[in-house]
């Protein structure tokens, strides 16, 4: 297990490592706009936008570029390790606001992902066993929907509802935990449940798709003709086995989330790393971009490699050479 | 010699020693110069805080007073924490674009050749934590010096650069400007090269505001003096107490201040070392202790939390949604609430003069003819959106309004017939059936913005062009300034630029866009080429045509202003209406409002003219009434 996850971090490196080299290629060698020209002012002398050349560092040419970028990741810069260096538009370290923004979009992401869990395989669990029945169709009807929803809108509606007409919740807004459990709660609630939905509908039917095709297998019936309880057949051997798929997109989608969730963070006016990225694509600040994707690909293929030691755990039949 | 930019309407704004009084909307005025509010709360009163919430203020220069270059900053520097020179009374109308002292005592002394300038600073007049010390002469020269340092990233040094004596850009700190002098500790004297009546605006400017070498001469990087600003106006910024400026290291060490980040939120609180004695209540009325401006990147949020009374005002990136204007603009309960304010700006279509059929002028009257601007102003959101550009040049930089319009249609929705008169006198076309018939006519690549404005008024503008022939391939883009101020591009045509001016004299406005002089290959703003000449069209590789060159006209207007106010308005006058007439560089389609909604706990509130935003000195509110 070991050499495989030691192989499987190597994986991860040369990933990330490909990952920054297609960005940086694609937004330092063919950006959308000159930033030199772009902070300059609207009326810049070219000795002006040749200063700003220099003073962004894009005067060195695309390997020196790209290797000092690469450097700055690894070894760190002047204000820390790793290094996120400095933003072309604040020109202020980008890692104390990366910081704060990966935290906030981790309170998301991984509230999120409890709540579409519970209710995933809930709803997924009672959908199998009522097959057929009320409880069924109630429960795939909400997976429909949940599926068909669009999350923008989802959030508006339940910003309208919750703040605006019933007071029930607070509206948009961060507020963090030093300020009140309660208030960091409720601050939480909506995006939760609206981020939470999508994945939530989706985990529910791919539940209760695994768990009717396990119910069908003979080692089920097996347990069942051993005796054992409907309780123990569900729970200890179907359900697991059901959770496999289940885990290994959970890794996925979970890492793709620690990246920024961009659409529940403008709704909610959440200062996370999705509107972050989105307001530097915008400016055009290249180091910011740089750095989320960094971030986001390196979430995505740790999770990934979390989601497979889990998959060998729940399935012992998956063995590692 | 006192200058004030296009005359002063002291009818707009009344002011007492108290209250500052509002030109629109739901504030009032009362014959004691007193101000009420639709809610019903007479007078603005101190204290309480004024909630601000934006989707995303573009700062240049990370909040830096020298690279700064934008309104919104603009605004905020010269409200609450820059005093200049001179300055602006920060409301709307005539009188927001008229100058006042501000750290002077009075209007400088010009010497009789309008080469010298002398001002005399104010007593009393302090940097607020953590210096808290008298603001010098040498404070002020500091910030040109600053200016002048290549690092920093001035982005408007330029219009100082060659006209104060010995400043120009050098690679490290320069120890002296050879033009400026300060003689004593409350003396300032200016020496220019040449003569430039607008000085006067060019030190309203916030890069001109003092700084403290102590501090500011630790940053000499762009942009990073932003989060160590010390104010020298009646607000700061929350946590700058907290800043040690022992020495440049302990600055670091102490900072950033707490209450400023570019990427999140701006707190402003009182300054204790401003002394209102000093300032003038017109110009800035300072009610509220504390200003909070907060990202919210859900821009529906923030309008529906000003109407819920959760926030009094938004700082936007564009005028509020759609549906939001639709509300108060029909409900009469929320009406009041509605605010506008004239920018000083102009939409325009560009045609490069260099490049076919644009080089032909009669090509160019005839688009302007044909031009649908009612239609354009319907895409744009109606009437509430702005009326109808008829000149180059906006009515408040100049005596010109909408009344001169050289290419007058009925209702501006074009005239076909007119235009097709014109179009048979343009070599392209060939055959004198009024339409662009030569092959130039046809796929005539324009600039056009991705955003919604642009996008929705963009069929008129094709459409308009195809009456007479003139076929466009129309391409949208996000660098869509950098298309067209790239010279080797040879656009055509454009329907993306808008001009505002930086200061309310036409010297920044048609006396700097079509000054041939300031032609270049990268970050070209004379996009119709006016005024090129053979040596930079050989240099550049364009191609030279029969271009006419207006940089004559140029120093003569502002020679004739020198002579006098209203000389040099009617020579700028002249001027525009001779681009509109004989160049015809430009099809103006539109002079647009800013809008904005408060909040109905709102007692006080203001357009800051000269900044085209909210005047944040001006704002005040009624505690009991938020939410």
């Amino acid at each position: 297990m070991a050499r495989y996850i030691a192989r499987r971090l190597m994986w991860v490196l040369l990933v990330v490592i490909l990952v920054t080299f297609l960005t940086f290629l694609i937004f330092f060698v063919i950006p959308p706009v000159d930033p030199a020209i772009l902070f300059a002012g609207r009326a810049p002398s070219e000795r002006l936008i040749e200063e700003v050349r220099q003073s962004l560092g894009l005067d060195h040419s695309f390997w020196v570029q790209y290797g000092l970028f690469v450097k700055r990741i690894f070894l760190g810069d002047e204000y820390g390790w790793p290094g996120f260096g400095l933003s072309f538009v604040t020109r202020s370290p980008i890692r104390e606001n990366f910081l704060e923004r990966a935290f906030v979009t981790m309170q998301l992401a991984i509230g999120a992902a409890v709540v579409w869990l519970i209710l995933g395989v809930l709803i997924g669990l009672t959908s199998a066993l009522k097959r057929g029945r009320w409880q069924d169709r109630a429960s795939m009807g909400f997976a429909l929907f949940g599926v068909s929803a669009p999350v923008f809108w989802l959030g508006l509606m339940a910003l309208y509802i919750f703040w605006e007409k019933l007071h029930w919740l607070p509206g948009t807004g961060y507020s963090s935990f030093s300020e009140g459990v309660g208030q960091w709660f409720l601050h939480f609630l909506l995006p939760w449940v609206v981020l939470a939905l999508l994945f939530a509908a989706f985990y529910a039917r791919m539940v209760r798709g695994s768990l009717l095709e396990a119910f069908g297998q003979d080692w089920i019936r097996t347990a069942r003709a051993k005796g054992l309880s409907e309780r123990k057949v569900v729970y200890k051997h179907a359900l697991r086995a059901s959770l496999t798929p289940v885990v290994s997109l959970f890794g996925a989608d979970l890492g793709t989330l620690l990246g920024g969730a961009i659409i529940t963070e403008t709704v909610f006016n959440l200062p996370g790393l999705g509107t972050y990225v989105v307001r530097s694509v915008q400016n055009g600040d290249l180091p910011v971009i740089m750095d989320v994707v960094v971030f986001a690909s390196l979430a995505v293929a740790v999770m990934s490699l979390v989601a497979d030691i889990l998959y060998a755990y729940l399935d012992p039949r998956v063995r590692y050479s | 010699m006192i200058v004030a930019a296009c005359g002063d309407d002291s009818a707009e704004t009344t002011t007492t020693a108290a209250a500052t009084s509002t030109t629109s909307g739901a504030t009032t005025t009362t014959a004691a110069g007193e101000t009420t509010t639709s809610a019903g709360t007479t007078g603005p009163q101190p204290g309480g805080t004024y909630r601000i919430e934006t989707d995303g203020i573009a700062y240049t220069s990370g909040g830096d007073p020298s690279g700064e270059y934008l309104g919104i900053s603009f605004g905020i520097f010269t409200n609450l924490l820059a005093r200049t020179l001179l300055t602006y009374y920060h409301t709307g109308g005539a009188n927001g674009n008229s100058l006042a002292p501000d750290l002077a005592v009075d209007f400088p002394e010009i010497s009789d050749d309008g080469l010298t300038y002398t001002f005399t600073l104010k007593d009393g007049i302090m940097f607020g934590p953590p210096l808290s010390r008298p603001i010098t002469s040498k404070d002020v020269e500091f910030a040109f010096r600053r200016m002048a340092t290549e690092s920093v990233v001035a982005q408007y040094e330029f219009y100082y650069d060659g006209l104060i004596d010995g400043m120009a850009l050098s690679a490290d700190l320069p120890d002296s400007i050879a033009g400026i002098e300060t003689p004593d500790d409350k003396t300032i004297v200016f020496h220019l090269t040449k003569v430039s009546p607008d000085f006067v605006f060019l030190v309203a400017m916030p890069a001109t505001s003092p700084m403290p070498e102590e501090v500011a001469g630790c940053f000499l990087q762009a942009g990073e003096y932003g989060r160590y600003v010390v104010s020298s106006g009646p607000y700061m910024y929350e946590g700058s107490d907290q800043l040690d400026a022992s020495s440049c290291e302990a600055l670091v060490a102490s900072g950033p201040i707490s209450g400023f980040d570019p990427e999140n939120h701006s707190y402003f609180v009182r300054n204790p070392d401003y002394d209102p004695a000093t300032d003038d209540p017109a110009v800035r009325a300072n009610y509220v202790d504390r200003i909070t401006i907060d990202l919210n990147t859900n821009v529906q949020d923030i309008y529906a939390k000003i109407r819920a009374g959760e926030l009094e005002g938004a700082v936007s990136s564009g005028n509020p949604p759609a549906d939001v204007l639709q509300a108060y603009a029909t409900d009469p309960a929320l009406a009041p609430l509605l605010k506008e304010g004239g920018d000083d700006r102009t939409w325009y279509i560009t045609m490069n003069l260099t490049v076919p059929p644009f080089d032909d002028v009669h090509v160019r009257r005839a688009a302007n003819l044909i031009m649908d601007k009612a239609g354009i102003l319907q895409a744009w959101g109606g009437d509430i959106s702005g009326v109808v550009a008829t000149h180059i040049q906006p009515p408040g930089l100049s005596g010109l309004g909408a009344d001169y319009d050289p290419y007058a249609t009925e209702g501006h929705r074009g005239d076909l017939a007119a235009a097709m008169e014109e179009m048979k006198l343009s070599k392209y076309d060939t055959n004198g059936d009024g339409l662009c018939d030569a092959p130039e006519c046809s796929g005539v690549v324009m600039i056009n913005r991705t955003s919604s404005n642009w996008t929705a008024s963009e069929p008129v503008v094709v459409n308009s062009l195809a009456q007479i022939g003139i076929q466009v391939a129309v391409q949208e883009a996000e660098n869509h300034y950098t298309i067209i101020q790239t010279v080797a591009n040879n656009i055509p045509i454009g329907m993306n630029p808008g001009w505002g001016k930086d200061y309310p004299d036409s010297s920044s406005f048609v006396g700097f866009l079509f000054d041939g002089r300031g032609i270049k290959a990268e970050g070209n703003y004379n996009y119709s080429m006016v005024g090129l000449s053979a040596e930079q069209a050989a240099e550049l590789g364009v191609v030279f045509g029969p271009t006419v060159s207006v940089d004559a006209d140029i120093d003569a207007c502002k020679l004739a202003a020198l002579e006098s106010e209203q000389g040099g308005l009617d020579c700028w006058n002249a001027l525009d209406m001779k681009m509109m007439e004989e160049i015809v560089p430009w099809i103006p389609y539109l002079w647009p409002n800013i809008l904005t909604t408060i909040g109905p706990a709102v007692t006080s509130w203001d357009f800051d003219q000269f900044a085209g935003t909210t005047a944040f000195s001006k704002l005040a509110v009624d505690p009991s009434l938020q939410r």
